[in-house]
C-alpha cells in the first residue's frame, strides 16, 4: 500500500497508542500477551485504515477496532510465556499516593474488574474512558438502555465487593 | 465516592505509567502477519472446500467406479456430479459474499454475527457433503447389486440358499456402520477444530445476546 498512507497511519497510532495499551492491559495478564495483542490490534487497525473516513475521530475509531480485536478476533498466542501475573504488576499502586483504605479499595476493584467477562470489561473500559452510553451502546451493538442496566449491575457488584 | 469514580480517578493516573512504543517499533508491528480467528476460519474453510472437491474428483477415477462404467451408471453419476458442482459453486459464492461483509469497524455484535455466518456457510457445505456421501454410497450400492457380475453371483447363490434377505441386511448394516464411523470421525474433527477456535467468540456472543434479552 501507499508509503505515505502507511507513514501517516503509524504516526497517528504512535500518538494514540495509549488506547491500545489500555485495552491490552485489560485483556491480557502478562507482558508477552500484552505485546502480542498490541501487534494484532495494530495489524487490524492498519488493515481497516484505508476505509477510515475522516468523519469519525481517529481515536473513537481506534476504540472500536481495538475492542473488537480483543473480544472477537484475537487468538491467544502460543508464544505466551508465563511471566508475572497481572494483578499487582499492571496497575501498580503507589502506597504514598493513597491512604490505606483507598489503596485497599483500588486493589480490590482492579482485581474485581479482572474477574469480569470480556463484554463487561469492555463496558467498564469505555466507561472509564469517559464514553457516554450512546457511544458504549454503538461500540458494542447493544441498546443504550441495556448498556445502562448492565453498567448499574456492574456498579452494584463492585460495591458489594468493597462492602461485603 | 462511587466505586467506579474512584477507579476512574486512578485509571487516569495510571496512564502515565503505560508503555510507550517508538515509531519504528509500531511500523514493524504493522508489517507483521495477522493471526486473527477470521484469517484462520478463512484458511480452514478453503481447505475444507479443497478437501471435499478433491475427494469427489479422486473417487471418479477409482477402479471400483470404472468397473461398472456403463450407460445406466453414467445416467446417475453425471446428474449427481452436476448437482454436486453447482452446489459447490453456490456455497463458494455464499462464503465469499459473507467473508467480505466481515469488517472490524462494525460494532462488536455485528462483527461476531458476520463471522459466525461465514462459518455457518461452510458448516452447511460440510453437512451437504455428508448427506451427499450417504446418498451416493447407497446409489452405488444399488447399482452394484443390480449390475456387477461378482455381486450377481453372490445374489444368485444366496437366493439358492434362501439367504437373500440376510445378504441384503448384512450389506446394508455393514455399509451403515462404516458410514457412521466415517461421519463420526469427520464431525469429531470439526468439533475439535472449531470448538477451540470459536470458543471465546461464542462465549462473548452469548454474553452480548444475554444483554439484549
Amino acid at each position: 500500500m501507499n508509503k505515505q498512507l502507511e507513514h501517516n497511519f503509524v504516526e497517528l497510532l504512535e500518538k494514540h497508542q495509549n488506547i491500545v495499551h489500555k485495552v491490552c492491559r485489560l485483556y491480557t495478564n502478562n507482558e508477552n500477551a500484552h505485546n502480542d495483542l498490541f501487534q494484532e490490534i495494530s495489524i487490524q487497525l492498519w488493515k481497516a485504515y484505508p476505509k477510515f473516513r475522516g468523519d469519525a475521530k481517529f481515536s473513537t475509531w481506534m476504540y472500536r477496532v481495538s475492542l473488537n480485536t480483543a473480544i472477537t478476533l484475537y487468538r491467544k498466542s502460543k508464544r505466551r510465556v508465563a511471566t508475572q501475573e497481572f494483578e499487582g504488576v499492571q496497575f501498580k499502586i503507589k502506597a504514598e499516593e493513597y491512604d490505606d483504605t483507598e489503596e485497599r479499595q483500588l486493589k480490590l476493584l482492579y482485581s474485581a474488574v479482572q474477574e469480569l467477562n470480556d463484554i463487561d470489561k469492555a463496558l467498564v473500559f469505555l466507561y472509564l474512558e469517559d464514553k457516554n452510553y450512546k457511544e458504549i451502546s454503538e461500540t458494542l451493538g447493544i441498546s443504550e438502555v441495556n448498556a445502562r442496566v448492565k453498567m448499574n449491575r456492574i456498579k452494584t457488584k463492585l460495591r458489594s465487593i468493597l462492602n461485603p | 465516592m462511587d466505586e467506579l469514580e474512584l477507579l476512574k480517578k486512578d485509571w487516569k493516573r495510571q496512564e502515565k505509567r503505560l508503555p510507550r512504543l517508538s515509531f519504528d517499533e509500531i511500523y514493524n508491528m504493522v508489517l507483521k502477519r495477522s493471526s486473527s480467528i477470521v484469517k484462520w476460519i478463512f484458511i480452514i474453510s478453503l481447505l475444507e472446500f479443497a478437501f471435499w472437491t478433491l475427494i469427489s474428483f479422486g473417487l471418479k477415477d477409482t477402479e471400483a467406479i470404472q468397473r461398472f462404467d456403463n450407460q445406466e451408471f453414467r445416467s446417475v453419476l453425471i446428474p449427481m456430479s452436476i448437482i454436486g458442482y453447482a452446489i459447490l459453486a453456490y456455497f463458494f459464492y455464499l462464503f465469499f459474499r459473507n467473508y467480505r461483509t466481515i469488517s472490524v469497524t462494525d460494532n462488536a455484535k455485528k462483527l461476531m454475527e458476520n463471522i459466525l455466518r461465514t462459518r455457518r456457510t461452510v458448516k452447511q457445505y460440510v453437512a451437504f457433503n455428508l448427506i451427499y456421501l450417504f446418498i451416493s454410497t447407497f446409489v452405488t450400492l444399488g447399482i452394484l447389486f443390480k449390475q456387477d457380475d461378482q455381486f450377481k453371483n453372490v445374489i444368485n447363490e444366496a437366493t439358492a440358499n434362501g439367504e437373500l434377505f440376510k445378504l441384503y441386511a448384512t450389506t446394508i448394516i455393514a455399509t451403515l456402520f462404516l458410514l457412521a464411523i466415517a461421519i463420526g470421525l469427520i464431525l469429531a474433527f470439526y468439533y475439535l477444530i472449531y470448538g477451540l477456535l470459536l470458543k471465546r467468540l461464542n462465549k462473548n456472543y452469548r454474553e452480548l445476546k444475554k444483554l439484549e434479552s
